[in-house]
């Protein structure tokens, strides 16, 4: 237990003393907020009812959400994996699971921070204005839902190598963020694009924000595919480690 | 063929055998093997504690397989394998074990943090880590500790590495091939590091394919082909494989005067140079000249290993293991 601890606070302190990482997960959504915030009319109506302003406050959320969890696990775990420094922590104490499993807590703790920055920027200079349950509860929620983006960036880092690693994040970021309905709300985009969005996790976690601050109650649906993606590349991770692992490579 | 025969070169040394009630490392009858290919084929070790063994073998003869199961890594498909009289895992999570193991093109550390850092993680992972200044002292590596892990040189990194391994003051510890990328210097700093932890009690067992590296072995175990081929302290295994080279020129090189030379074994020709293996140098030379065999040029120098495995091999128990 305490040797969880230990690397949980090995990990987290590596990552915010990382230059590269802060300078991405801090600055993307933060400059494309900027950049989005000048771009429309801000009390222009997306999504059922939703003012601009307030889509783009919750889209930035969720694509700094992204951004967070996909570069704390991703290249980081390909990278330690390929360098023999998770092997060299199986002849170690800890546990075998204990690796895999604080990558995703600390990516997890990172994720909220970045939500919290896009809605403090989102009250400052976005025009947003909440009360302070609505804010709490819109925190949470964008939070807890954002566990499928941080099991994607774990499933990354371990099923690419090290050198493509970068390239399948960057990618995903962009894929996930534009298809998603990130950048452009879905109900702007063309019907196959909007089709094609309904199974991407980013267009649901999106969703679940703008239904909340719409007083809207959010489908099912949404939490469904979030937990499939959640569910199914966790599972897929888990069985490549206990391979893994009966090969003595992990 | 199968179960635990007795490869010890002598029982002598009875009265070191036994420290506590029971062995650091009891491997009994291990296969293991990758597909179709045999990498351990019913091996037998015991290792007792305060024990420094060294498990010498060409590449490929399993000994990093024996590492593999010995920390719990992998699991054999028959046999036993137990540490400190539990299975490996168990152990290891107890923080009783410590290793280093053999690096392929990385650098073992974790990216982006200073030696120090990596270092104090490793010891909070042991319930009764080493203090810091001590492994720092005795690593000799407080030149290091402020160093980022990803700018040191390959050396540098395999000793921050050994002090991984010993930072969580461990009962046993395992070192598959510990020298591979070290100096001159660094290695005689290395092996003296290693003289004091045994000294201390610690159990030591390491790999290596250099025959003068078992000179720091209490015990000397080969292995060949997934199997021990020889047991025994590190001189008597010397003294099997004291075969010495004997190279010269000479002018008239007649094979059969050559191969009747006291202590000889083997002869090869090249023109005029001659190369033979000698069990008994001395013995050669005195009748070289007793036969009036002229020569110059003459150097005596040790076997190479490959042949010193095979004279090991060749009367040992593991001329039988060709059909794997």
């Amino acid at each position: 237990m305490i040797g969880l601890v230990a690397f949980g606070r090995f990990e987290l302190g590596r990552l915010l003393q990382s230059w590269k990482f802060l300078a991405v997960t801090v600055g993307f959504p933060v400059i494309f907020y900027m950049l989005f915030l000048n771009d429309r009319n801000p009390g222009k109506v997306v999504d059922g009812a939703v003012p601009w302003r307030v889509y783009l406050m919750v889209s930035m959320c969720s694509f700094g959400a992204l951004v967070a969890a996909l570069n704390a696990g991703g290249t980081r775990i390909s990278g330690e994996r390929a360098c023999g420094w998770a092997r060299q922590l199986r002849v170690t104490p800890l546990p075998g699971w204990s690796y895999v499993t604080i990558k995703a807590v600390v990516s997890m703790l990172v994720v909220l921070p970045v939500v919290v920055l896009v809605e403090v920027v989102g009250t400052t200079f976005g025009g947003v204005h909440l009360g302070v349950a609505t804010w709490c509860e819109l925190t949470a929620l964008l939070w807890v839902a954002a566990l499928p983006f941080v099991v994607l960036g774990v499933f990354v880092g371990f099923m690419v190598n090290a050198e493509t690693a970068y390239p399948v994040i960057t990618m995903l970021m962009f894929v996930l963020g534009y298809f998603g309905g990130l950048f452009t709300p879905v109900d702007h985009m063309p019907q196959a694009l909007q089709t094609m969005a309904q199974v991407l996790p980013s267009f649901h976690h999106v969703s679940l924000g703008l239904a909340l601050l719409d007083g809207r109650a959010p489908s099912p649906a949404h939490w469904l595919v979030l937990a499939g993606y959640a569910a199914a590349l966790g599972g897929i991770v888990i069985w490549r480690h206990r391979v893994e692992e009966s090969r003595g490579l992990a | 063929m199968e179960g635990c025969s007795d490869v010890r070169a002598q029982p002598g040394h009875g009265e070191t055998e036994v420290i506590g009630a029971y062995p650091a490392v009891h491997f009994t009858d291990v296969v293991f093997s990758y597909g179709a290919a045999v990498a351990l084929d019913h091996l037998c070790l015991d290792v007792a504690r305060g024990e420094t063994l060294a498990l010498l073998g060409p590449n490929g003869a399993g000994k990093s397989t024996t590492f593999s199961l010995l920390l719990g890594l992998q699991r054999p498909q028959s046999g036993t394998v137990e540490v400190l009289a539990m299975s490996p895992r168990h152990a290891m999570i107890q923080g009783r074990l410590g290793a280093m193991l053999q690096q392929g093109s990385g650098s073992g550390l974790p990216p982006g943090v200073r030696v120090a850092t990596a270092l104090n993680l490793v010891r909070r992972l042991y319930p009764h880590p080493t203090p810091l200044d001590v492994l720092v002292e005795r690593t000799g590596i407080d030149a290091l500790l402020t160093r980022q892990t990803h700018r040191l040189s390959g050396g540098e990194a395999q000793r921050v590495r050994f002090a991984m391994a010993i930072a969580g003051d461990p009962e046993l510890i395992f070192l598959d091939e510990p020298t591979a990328a070290m100096d001159v210097e660094a290695r005689r700093t290395f092996w003296r590091m290693i003289q004091d932890l045994s000294t201390e009690g610690h159990t030591i067992v390491f790999a290596t394919h250099h025959l003068d590296e078992t000179d720091h072995a209490d015990r000397v175990v080969v292995i060949n082909r997934g199997r021990v081929v020889a047991d025994g302290p590190g001189a008597t295994l010397k003294a099997a494989v004291a075969t010495r080279r004997l190279t010269f020129v000479t002018e008239h090189a007649d094979p059969l005067v050559l191969d009747r030379l006291e202590g000889v074994t083997d002869v090869e020709l090249r023109g005029s140079g001659v190369a033979l293996n000698s069990l008994d140098a001395d013995a050669t030379v005195r009748d070289l000249v007793r036969k009036g065999v002229s020569f110059c040029n003459l150097e005596v120098t040790g076997a190479r290993l490959e042949e010193a495995f095979m004279a090991l091999t060749e009367d040992g128990s593991g001329a039988e293991g060709d059909d794997r």
